[in-house]
């Protein structure tokens, strides 16, 4: 098994600081924002510029080349609602340390994103979702299959799909986690990868009690084969939690400074 | 149905690390592969071993070296001829403190003559004495700055003075020493790196067992190296491995025993470079970069099956 793929949210436009240095094309807030997530062992960098209906195409340009440059050609998701913009993105992207993420496609309106996805060689991050979050498992399964099987006709490697089950807020629908739970280990059972954002998990819980709400379902997640997430790596909980895991699922070597490298 | 090559693919790279100076450079590593199952061709270097005490080697080595056996620069020189290998290791056996207890310098200046006296890249063996060594490899790797030597090796109880003069004072190769033990082997490349030596000034010498004598042990600690450097892409574990098989194989009762305390086992000589073969073989197919042998004929042996792999 490889090692737990750790996608850092971090330049995310959601952020004033981020979205200010979207807008004005100043490097300094990203950079310092890639280099947190990539000391903290990331493993992608997601980067999302938000709907970008105009000018998307050229600030995702801007946005790619700026964190390879900058940092030995980072692998990138590439995580906005503009296709044209994705597309752009890729045309700049340099593969050599992994292919595009394109983030994302779901089975409803946005399942040309898979498309997108196959005609540039890209992975794709896959909702297993229509319209908001899916009642129960046989809905997601049914998604899932309907986007694998858009992908392998359009010539994806069924591994190129990372299927996020849609983690589901605690605060509310606390009954149905150990479903996503299940749905992971139904996705890892038909030989495919996972993903999906975490932190949606611990939503509207008090600041002290998300990481260790995050961490136990990262870590039961991760018994049931889930083997990527949209996470925040510079969480040291988490961080930990998910070396620890890859520790005894036999993903990495062990060795006594394992935390420090 | 045409046969299709299945292939692995991974997504980590063993590190390249080069040797020597000058013409006489070698370089070992590089492979994204297994050993031999890669498309860019693994070449296994093969060094010859001397000693500066060669009191209890068989006498085989008697007959082939002579007197260049009791002088370390005669010797490496007629050993580096014999063997044809790419590059020689030298153990300063004699500055074990409960043996000869040599003096650093003298030891130091045998190191410096052995490196003058051949055109192959060194590498230099302490005494196995954690305490001596970190001193000796310390003034061994001050003597030969601008060698490119390989200290042969740091070990836990002496890495930092081993990795801070060798790896960043005068910039010489350090191997690392884990005894066949996969953690220890991870763990000190991470405090080798951490101290600040450069990864691809790193060599681990994992160790290795006589065949027959344990040798499954290492080989699947080679195997889950390479995977970890190569299948999870562990950083900590892509450094080139250095196999010393010289004193384990002469070290059994195989190639110990005289012909007179076993004569059912036949010829002395021929015995020993069995083991020796055997053992390294085993190592070049699990993994080593370079191996170290004592027998000239051991060392043209490798050479001959690595290059008859290879093709």
């Amino acid at each position: 098994m490889s090692k737990f793929m750790v996608i850092g949210e971090r330049i995310h436009c959601i952020s004033p600081a981020i979205r200010q240095a979207f807008a004005d094309r100043n490097p300094e807030p990203i950079l310092l924002r890639a280099k947190e997530q990539l000391d903290a062992g990331a493993d992608y960098l997601d980067l999302n510029i938000g709907p970008a209906e105009r000018g998307g195409e050229e600030l995702m340009q801007w946005g790619v080349k700026l964190l390879q440059e900058n940092f030995d050609n980072v692998p990138i998701a590439l995580d906005t609602a503009n296709m044209k913009a994705i597309e752009a993105g890729i045309q700049v992207y340099n593969r050599s340390k992994g292919k595009p993420i394109v983030n994302s496609a779901d089975a409803g309106d946005r399942i040309e994103y898979v498309d997108l996805a196959a005609a540039n060689d890209a992975m794709v991050i896959a909702l297993c979702s229509k319209e908001g979050v899916p009642g129960n498992n046989d809905e997601r399964i049914a998604y899932c299959s309907e986007l694998l099987e858009r992908g392998m006709e359009r010539g994806m490697e069924p591994t190129d799909l990372l299927f996020d089950p849609l983690f589901i807020v605690i605060k509310g629908m606390q009954d149905q986690l150990v479903d996503v739970l299940e749905a992971i280990q139904m996705i890892t059972d038909m030989g495919l990868l996972t993903t999906g954002g975490l932190s949606n998990v611990s939503n509207g819980a008090p600041k002290h009690i998300r990481p260790l709400l995050d961490c136990a379902v990262l870590a039961m997640a991760m018994q049931c084969g889930f083997s990527s997430a949209i996470v925040n790596p510079c969480d040291k909980r988490l961080r930990e939690t998910i070396v620890a895991c890859d520790i005894v699922k036999n993903n990495i070597l062990y060795a006594d400074s394992v935390l420090e490298f | 149905m045409p046969y299709k090559k299945a292939e692995q693919k991974f997504s980590g790279k063993i590190n390249v690390c080069e040797i020597g100076v000058g013409d006489a450079t070698i370089s070992i590593g590089g492979e994204n592969s297994l050993p031999f199952l890669g498309t860019e061709g693994f070449k296994t270097a093969v060094g010859i071993a001397i000693s500066d005490t060669t009191g209890d080697w068989s006498d085989c080595f008697g007959t082939i070296y002579g007197d260049d056996l009791k002088n370390p620069a005669a010797l490496a020189k007629a050993a580096v001829e014999k063997s044809g290998a790419d590059f020689l290791l030298i153990k300063l056996e004699s500055a074990d403190p409960n043996g000869a207890d040599a003096s650093i310098e003298s030891c130091v200046a045998t190191a410096v003559a052995v490196e003058a006296a051949i055109n192959v890249p060194l590498v230099v063996e302490g005494c196995k004495n954690a305490e001596k060594d970190a001193k000796l490899l310390e003034e061994v790797a001050k003597a030969l700055e601008g060698k490119n030597v390989v200290l042969f090796s740091a070990v836990e109880d002496n890495y930092k003075t081993i990795g801070a003069a060798g790896g960043m004072a005068y910039g010489q190769k350090v191997s690392a020493e884990s005894a066949v033990d996969i953690n220890l082997a991870k763990q000190l490349n991470i405090l080798l790196t951490q101290l600040g030596v450069k990864s691809k000034d790193i060599v681990m010498d994992v160790g290795t067992a006589a065949a027959g004598y344990g040798f499954e042990y290492v080989a699947s600690t080679m195997d889950r190296i390479r995977l970890a450097g190569l299948g999870q892409n562990d950083e900590a574990l892509q450094m080139p491995i250095v196999t010393n098989v010289s004193n384990e194989s002469w070290g059994v009762k195989e190639a110990v025993s005289t012909l007179e305390d076993a004569p059912e086992w036949g010829d002395q000589e021929a015995r020993g470079i069995g083991m020796e073969v055997t053992t390294a073989s085993a190592c070049v197919v699990g993994g080593s970069n370079a191996i170290i042998v004592r027998h000239p004929e051991s060392a043209k042996t490798i050479k001959a099956l690595v290059a008859g792999i290879i093709g």
